[in-house]
């Protein structure tokens, strides 16, 4: 029997894509931590050629960071590294695929796609993008979760609701986006000013009424769960809030299509944070259907 | 102008907003589109009965000649500017891009067999449809073509919202590939009008593709980019709602200027403008809704009625034509659109819903054949068979997207205010 899509939390399996930059120790910090978090198995995935220099100083790094344990292992393949670390976690069902990340990049390689970010539009397990991974450990207080009217949210609910508690957050905002162009379109043919408001009020009620159903049905434990309505593009608006709130991590659906240079030259979505990272991005991406 | 040309201007723009008005809400009773009551106003102002029943107030009030009329016509111009900003505004390339194959799909072949059985009609069987008006058979082809292939994004979005399908997949499949018929439609047109005064010379089509294609690239990509760093700075240093309003539409004036200039019509500036405009992460809802109140309650009211001023509707019928024009529309349309959605993986009903739904043409139909008609490449009883097939198409679109998604037909409420009757007859069942 084929089971609905769930959350990919507990991530049981983490893969860390790491490459030779000057911020390898600190992404291999930030896996330390999320392994004492989350607990599961690690896989250290570099694409590229192999040197025996290069081994031995990643070795000694893994070593240095008690990430040398039984259940962790290192993956070394050679190709595209796009394709590759995605051909690896599909194979390794990974349930989380961890990368360290630029704030914003330069508009040539953005447009053109740099490899962490091209993780996150192709990857078809949870992505976590690490802004600016740290040596020293950084608390998860705020965290800003796409609450809108999509299969996907509730699954992202869950999942950012389940990272809140692992990470002892304090404060979860789940923010509704209200598309502005979408509410004028169909506002457009109704001239009369009460129909207008009644026709807007009428997809607001029915929004709101499916996320409170979703919050409801969720264990929220202790945790401070505000939620909050905001006009504007979808992935813009709660881009900007979780800059404006000084948010640790932005928890986003995952995309519905795939993702490629048009959708870099007229962005959408998710597409508006990883244009300019306001924080840490966690995409979801629902776990496959278990067959019993 | 003279003091009572001056006099004459008022009441006519007077009696046009009034009487459009009254009569086009009227029609919204009976869940029609408000622009038909705003043609029946024209109709009546017009040549086709108050120019029979009382010629000199016609001529004098309501008239498209001398300086009277010169000013109308030009409000006309202003107006269908404007009106095609706001169709720009609608479209939303994130969402025909979020829709996937689906939409694509059902918006490509949506398009493509319109475009094909529109234009093979009127190349092989012109006389049937009027005639060519004297112009080079391509291009009555390729606008025929054309008609054939535009939805009418806002009726279609309110019939899904009446019949609470606007966000289920269908609905917004529907919304996408309309989005895309428009955006390419308006470009094809806008070529077509280009051709008009150069002909089929494949040279100057390909100059015109050209430059048309340009113009969109870049102002929907540097273009785009630019106004979204603009808009804050208008939206914090000019006055609310008056600086968006001045920046909004002075963008759209000065595309309009910029197109017809480089040889493409006016239309066009404005409806790429409009679309950069409405795809900015700072245009807010209420700037939308300004502007759209602006224009669609001042601006195509008095399009809408002066269209009757121009052309006697009742003289221009032509029964067999509009028979011709209906039918083809509806044909082309169902087996593009229905065909393209069935090939994208809905169901034989499902296709069937989003071809009815996307074969409503409403305004941007009238708008496109007066052009055309301004223009010289149409008929006057083409126009009229274009505008009866707009409104009609329109009307259907709801009754026949809820029969093939719910399997059921209900009244229109508004039809049970005004004809009480109906729901006596229903309880008598």
């Amino acid at each position: 029997m084929i089971q609905e899509k769930k959350s990919p939390f507990p991530f049981k399996k983490i893969a860390v894509a790491i490459g030779f930059t000057p911020r390898i120790e600190a992404v291999l910090a930030e896996s330390y931590r999320l392994q004492q978090l989350f607990g599961g198995d690690l896989i250290f995935i570099h694409i590229g050629e192999k040197s025996l220099q290069q081994e031995q100083y990643l070795k000694h790094l893994l070593h240095r960071f008690e990430l040398d344990g039984p259940n962790n292992k290192l993956i070394w393949e050679q190709g595209d590294p796009v394709d590759q670390i995605i051909s690896i976690c599909e194979i390794e069902q990974v349930d989380l695929l961890v990368a360290g990340a630029l704030v914003k990049e330069s508009v040539l390689k953005y447009i053109l796609g740099g490899i962490a970010r091209n993780l996150c539009r192709k990857a078809k397990c949870s992505v976590l993008m690490l802004r600016e991974p740290d040596i020293i450990s950084k608390p998860i207080k705020h965290i800003v979760v796409e609450g809108s009217d999509h299969p996907k949210t509730e699954t992202t609910i869950e999942t950012a609701i389940n990272v809140a508690k692992a990470t002892h957050a304090e404060h979860v905002y789940v923010i509704q986006e209200e598309d502005a162009g979408k509410m004028a379109l169909i506002r457009s043919e109704s001239i009369n000013s009460n129909e207008s408001e009644t026709r807007k009020e009428q997809v607001v009620s029915e929004e709101v009424t499916r996320l409170n159903e979703i919050l409801a049905f969720t264990d929220c434990g202790t945790l401070q769960v505000t939620t909050e309505r905001l006009e504007g593009k979808p992935g813009y608006v709660i881009t900007k809030f979780a800059r404006e709130h000084h948010a640790d991590l932005l928890v986003l659906n995952s995309p519905d299509t795939k993702l490629n240079i048009i959708d870099r030259v007229f962005p959408h979505d998710i597409e508006f944070a990883l244009a300019d990272l306001p924080c840490d991005l966690l995409i979801v991406h629902s776990t496959k259907p278990e067959i019993e | 102008m003279t003091h009572s040309e001056i006099i004459n201007l008022f009441l006519a723009l007077g009696i046009m907003l009034l009487l459009g008005r009254i009569i086009g809400e009227f029609f919204r009773k009976l869940k029609m589109p408000l622009v038909v009551g705003e043609l029946v106003a024209g109709i009546i102002l017009g040549p086709s009965l108050l120019g029979k029943f009382l010629p000199v107030a016609n001529q004098l009030v309501f008239t498209t000649n001398g300086n009277l009329g010169m000013v109308i016509n030009g409000i006309g111009s202003i107006s269908v500017v404007m009106l095609l900003f706001v169709a720009g505004m609608e479209v939303e390339l994130s969402v025909i891009r979020q829709q996937g194959k689906t939409a694509f799909k059902a918006s490509f072949v949506g398009l493509i067999i319109p475009l094909i059985l529109g234009f093979g009609t009127a190349y092989f069987y012109h006389d049937l449809l009027g005639g060519t008006a004297g112009k080079d058979v391509v291009v009555f082809a390729l606008f025929m073509g054309t008609a054939m292939a535009i939805s009418a994004l806002p009726i279609i979005a309110r019939t899904l919202m009446d019949l609470n399908l606007f966000k289920t997949k269908v609905g917004m499949i529907i919304i996408a590939a309309a989005m895309f018929d428009d955006l390419i439609g308006w470009i094809l047109f806008s070529v077509v009008l280009g051709m008009i005064n150069t002909g089929s010379d494949p040279f100057h089509f390909l100059y015109t593709l050209g430059y048309t294609l340009l113009y969109a690239i870049l102002m929907l990509t540097g273009g785009r980019i630019i106004i979204n760093k603009t808009l804050p700075w208008a939206q914090r240093n000019l006055s609310w709602p008056g600086g968006v309003l001045a920046f909004s539409l002075g963008l759209a004036f000065l595309g309009a200027a910029f197109t017809e200039k480089i040889g493409i019509h006016a239309i066009f500036g404005a409806f790429i403008a409009g679309i950069a405009v409405g795809d900015s992460v700072h245009f807010t809802e209420k700037a939308r809704d300004i502007i759209h109140q602006f224009v669609t309650n001042i601006f195509a009211p008095l399009f809408f009625v002066a269209i009757g001023f121009k052309i006697d509707f009742i003289q221009n019928f032509d029964l067999q034509l509009v028979s011709i024009v209906l039918i083809l529309a509806i044909v082309c349309k169902l087996l593009g659109a229905g065909l393209g959605a069935y090939w994208g993986g809905l169901t034989a009903k499902e296709s069937m819903a989003v071809g009815f739904g996307m074969n409503a043409r409403g305004a941007m139909e009238i708008v496109l054949g007066l052009l055309a008609l301004q223009a010289g490449v149409i008929t006057a009883p083409l126009f009229v068979a274009l505008v009866i097939m707009a409104v009609v198409t329109s009307i259907m679109a709801g009754p026949m997207l809820q029969y093939f998604l719910t399997g059921e037909i209900k009244v229109a409420t508004g039809l049970k205010e005004i004809i009480p009757f109906i729901d006596e007859e229903k309880a008598s069942e």
